[in-house]
């Protein structure tokens, strides 16, 4: 069994890793550098709370070999959180009871994220398919959608949010 | 416990699955390999870093490296119905992953961008040990999919016709297939011309329905040969029953999804 | 007082734990740092119902990274447990690992415990066991009939037997059958309701770590805690202040983390290996092994007069409670108390059956037993209105409890507020009613 030396950023910290042929980027989030947002609701692509930002793109973590990242860079939540990015939406979050049990909210947060820096202005229909790939099974989605709806009013300076 | 093989070239690859066989799983994207064939398999191979991902139009038509992703259909491929197949697949994240290669081998009912890639009556080039080989997505798919080499490019001349892609799922968004189609449909001297239509979650794999075809060449594309071909397609197919839904749905939606299809196109 | 003096009643409330769902910082089971950790992968049936013939774990034993294989042999005390025993329900009739015979695809039959994942995964593989298949039974009819095969012996007619010896939980009130013949209208339908799986997206899982002195740490996701710890104390036979359990930060139940099905064998690994244990289902065992909301059969015969009141209803409902009891008696009486509706119906009869079959045991979701039977129950109050040509709205003003009445499972009707719930839903909804209807109150006669 050989083991390879990958080297990515990850949250703005260079991480040189030992890693075995089929880990993920998701084991590798977790388990070695303890970025435990990143959940593991299925392992399967399906679910999206393992998502996260690679090479300023959405991607899912558990389906993306850590090999396939050498040389990139990573953002998780907690990433965001550091740089402060997104607490407006934090914020509208906590207002609009976007979360109840909270484990698909990290990659709500990364996928919405990632929605805002490709279009700053989405509108409700925008929001709905970019955030396709992101399974909750307590908010009923309404919630997040206007908790996002109003970070994006917010940002646009339109009145009355 | 398994290799991660990280080819340099196109070449080495081929070479890889020469030596490897069966035993080696092929990883682009990630969204279908690492779910099936990878965790089973001795060797992975992971072809992302080759540089298959550019897209190539000319007069002629359009040349796709495997490695395109859904996304990259999405914004810089101008063709609606592969942007209807692409946007279909996943959700965004699946969408920057997944690859037209991976599509074309996705398990049923998987597989909406080869359903489109067929009615375009497409061309798939593989390297292999001995040097490159094409041959017709269509022929691929009825020899049993079986490849010899890597998938590098496909090819497909600009359509013969007005093309439209539906799709049957569970869900507006990140839906698996109930039923596909694509149709591509070239009127002459108000007959049809030519007809080249396919499905997904059909059977086996995404296939081309002849049957249907027949039915409508050389008849005016109205309410009297969609039925007709209607008919075929729904009697010519041999759809699976799976989680997403049953075989009688399935024959049924093949029937209604490729009648709005073929109005589509009529209604011009 | 004013709501507007209130400090809390109608106010906003903030919910605890946003701030850190918010920014990924919530902590759950698995998010629990925890060195040397080793995993465990389960053996599963492959069959409904089969006796085991033998069980060979030396290949799975001798496969790499596997510390420890653990089968039946390996369980303490009476090898079998119930969830309710702590509540006086029995007997116990499930096995934390099968033996003797399997009744369910699916069932735990070998536990592997490896120091990957991976590892446990593969080991597990290698299992073999040794089936006598039996003939199954997977529907309510099938489970029932006369000449069934037995699924568990205790209940030779595959249906669980309550207290005095009953076949169902009951309701017994007035005389239905009288009413029946006093009725305009016989209105009888059956309405069924499929297994549903509660899919949370955080699987069911949990760590066990041995903390010295013969006591276990669980980290868990489970709804019941103390439920939890206690049927985990019973089932190893060790006392309870053995046992330290943390929890309750759930990434979602709704009733799909009620089982213990994780915590016993966990646990038992940690104190078989002295090391920390994680069980973790996956995607597939959520969707396949984990319990689901039963299936439920509801029977419904009505006896209605012209003027739209019901004079008696006649209940026979049967719960898919799957291969073993679990919590299902609980969920047949809860679900026998909502019949027959929150209606004020002078003849009632029910019968809530329990019945087993060969499928995954079932469980709670959302309103254990409500669910179904409000779905039956709705649907055949519009079915009536429809037979007697009376609005939905106004047949469910007439029949709805007021203040006073007695229900039929005998109990009197206390700070009822059905008929404003029903008359604000109307104004919601626009739905325009008579003025008599508008007038109602839970605190009126009942019409007719």
């Amino acid at each position: 069994m050989a083991s390879k030396i990958v080297s990515l950023k990850v949250n703005g910290k260079i991480e040189e890793l030992v890693v075995s042929a089929l880990m993920t980027l998701q084991d590798v989030l977790r388990d070695t550098l303890d970025y435990t947002s990143v959940k593991e609701g299925c392992r399967q692509g399906g679910c999206g709370s393992c998502s996260v930002i690679v090479d300023g793109e959405l991607r899912l973590s558990c389906l993306t070999p850590i090999q396939e990242v050498d040389g990139s860079e990573v953002t998780t939540l907690e990433g965001l959180n550091q740089s402060n990015s997104i607490t407006a939406l934090q914020n509208q979050f906590v207002e609009k009871y976007a979360a109840q049990c909270g484990f698909c909210t990290p990659g709500m947060m990364v996928a919405i994220k990632a929605l805002l820096d490709s279009n700053p202005n989405p509108d409700r229909e925008e929001i709905v398919e970019a955030l396709a790939g992101n399974i909750c099974r307590c908010t009923g989605y309404l919630p997040i959608i206007e908790a996002v709806e109003s970070v994006v009013a917010e940002m646009s300076g339109a009145s009355g949010e | 416990m398994a290799e991660y093989l990280q080819p340099g070239s196109v070449e080495e690859a081929a070479g890889m699955i020469a030596s490897h066989g069966s035993s080696l799983a092929i990883v682009a994207g990630g969204t279908s390999a690492m779910r099936y064939s990878a965790p089973q398999a001795e060797q992975v191979m992971g072809v992302r870093g080759l540089g298959m991902n550019k897209i190539e139009r000319s007069s002629g038509g359009l040349s796709l490296g495997a490695g395109v992703t859904m996304s990259q259909i999405r914004e810089s491929l101008p063709i609606p119905a592969l942007q209807d197949a692409a946007r279909g697949v996943g959700g965004p994240a699946v969408q920057n992953m997944a690859t037209i290669g991976g599509n074309i081998f996705a398990r049923q009912p998987y597989g909406d961008v080869a359903v489109v890639l067929l009615a375009l009556d497409a061309t798939v080039t593989f390297s292999t040990a001995n040097g490159e080989r094409s041959q017709k997505l269509v022929e691929f798919y009825d020899a049993g999919a079986q490849a010899d080499g890597l998938l590098t490019r496909i090819d497909c001349a600009a359509p013969g016709g007005e093309l439209v892609y539906l799709k049957c799922g569970r869900r507006r968004f990140n839906s698996p297939t109930v039923v596909a189609v694509a149709a591509c449909i070239g009127i002459d001297n108000g007959k049809v011309g030519n007809a080249c239509i396919a499905f997904g979650g059909a059977g086996k794999h995404p296939m081309r329905c002849v049957a249907a075809e027949q039915a409508l060449i050389g008849k005016a594309l109205g309410d009297a040969s969609i039925k007709a071909a209607a008919q075929q397609a729904a009697g010519a197919c041999s759809p699976g029953t799976d989680s997403v839904a049953t075989e009688w749905y399935r024959r049924r939606m093949i029937a209604t999804y490729l009648t709005r299809a073929l109005q589509q196109i009529a209604a011009g | 007082m004013a709501i507007k003096d209130l400090k809390i009643v109608g106010q906003p409330v903030r919910l605890r734990d946003l701030d850190t769902h918010v920014t990924g910082e919530t902590v759950y089971y698995e998010d629990v740092r925890v060195p040397r950790l080793l995993h465990l992968k389960m053996h599963r049936s492959t069959y409904s119902h089969a006796k085991i013939l033998n069980i060979d774990t030396a290949e799975a034993k001798s496969s790499p990274g596997v510390v420890c294989v653990l089968t039946h042999e390996d369980l303490p005390g009476k090898k079998k447990f119930n969830a309710l025993a702590g509540v006086g329900v029995g007997p116990e009739d499930e096995s934390v690992l099968a033996f003797e015979k399997v009744r369910w695809k699916g069932e735990s039959v070998v536990a592997v415990i490896a120091e990957t994942p991976a590892q446990a995964e593969a080991a597990a593989a290698k299992v073999k066991v040794d089936y006598e298949e039996l003939p199954v039974v997977l529907g309510i009819d099938e489970a029932l009939k006369d000449g069934a095969p037995v699924i568990t012996a205790h209940w030779p007619n595959n249906h669980y037997i309550f207290p005095e010896n009953h076949r169902a939980a009951q309701v017994r009130f007035g005389d239905v059958e009288k009413a029946f013949a006093e009725a305009d209208h016989i209105v009888e339908d059956s309405y069924e309701t499929q297994p549903i799986e509660q899919a949370p997206i955080e699987t069911n899982g949990c760590i066990a770590v041995p903390v010295g002195e013969n006591r276990i740490t669980v980290y868990s996701n489970t709804q019941g805690l103390q439920f939890s710890l206690d049927t985990t104390a019973g089932i190893l036979d060790i006392p309870t202040s053995k046992l330290r359990f943390i929890g309750g930060t759930v990434g979602g139940g709704f009733g799909g983390k009620v089982d213990m099905q994780v915590e016993p064998i966990t646990t038992l690994a940690a104190m078989r290996t002295g090391r920390p244990v994680k069980f973790k289902y996956t995607r597939e065992e959520e969707m396949r092994v984990s319990s689901s909301r039963s299936a439920w059969r509801v029977v419904i015969k009505d006896g209605v007069m012209n003027d739209g009141r019901i004079i008696a209803r006649k209940i026979t409902t049967y719960q898919d409670s799957g291969a073993y009891l679990r919590f299902s008696s609980y969920g047949g009486m809860k679900h026998c108390g909502h019949m027959p509706g929150p209606y004020t119906i002078p003849n009632v009869w029910i019968d809530s059956i329990v019945v087993f079959t060969n499928r995954a045991p079932s469980n709670a979701m959302r309103g254990f037993g409500v669910m179904a039977g409000s779905f039956a129950l709705e649907v055949q109050m519009d079915t009536i209105a429809e037979t007697i040509g009376m609005d939905p709205w106004e047949l469910r003003l007439i029949n709805a409890y007021r203040e006073g009445d007695m229900k039929s499972h005998q109990k009197e009707v206390e700070d009822a507020g059905m008929v404003e719930t029903i008359l604000t839903a109307a104004k919601l909804a626009g739905k325009q009613l008579p003025e008599a209807f508008q007038n109602m109150s839970s605190f009126d006669q009942k019409a007719g």
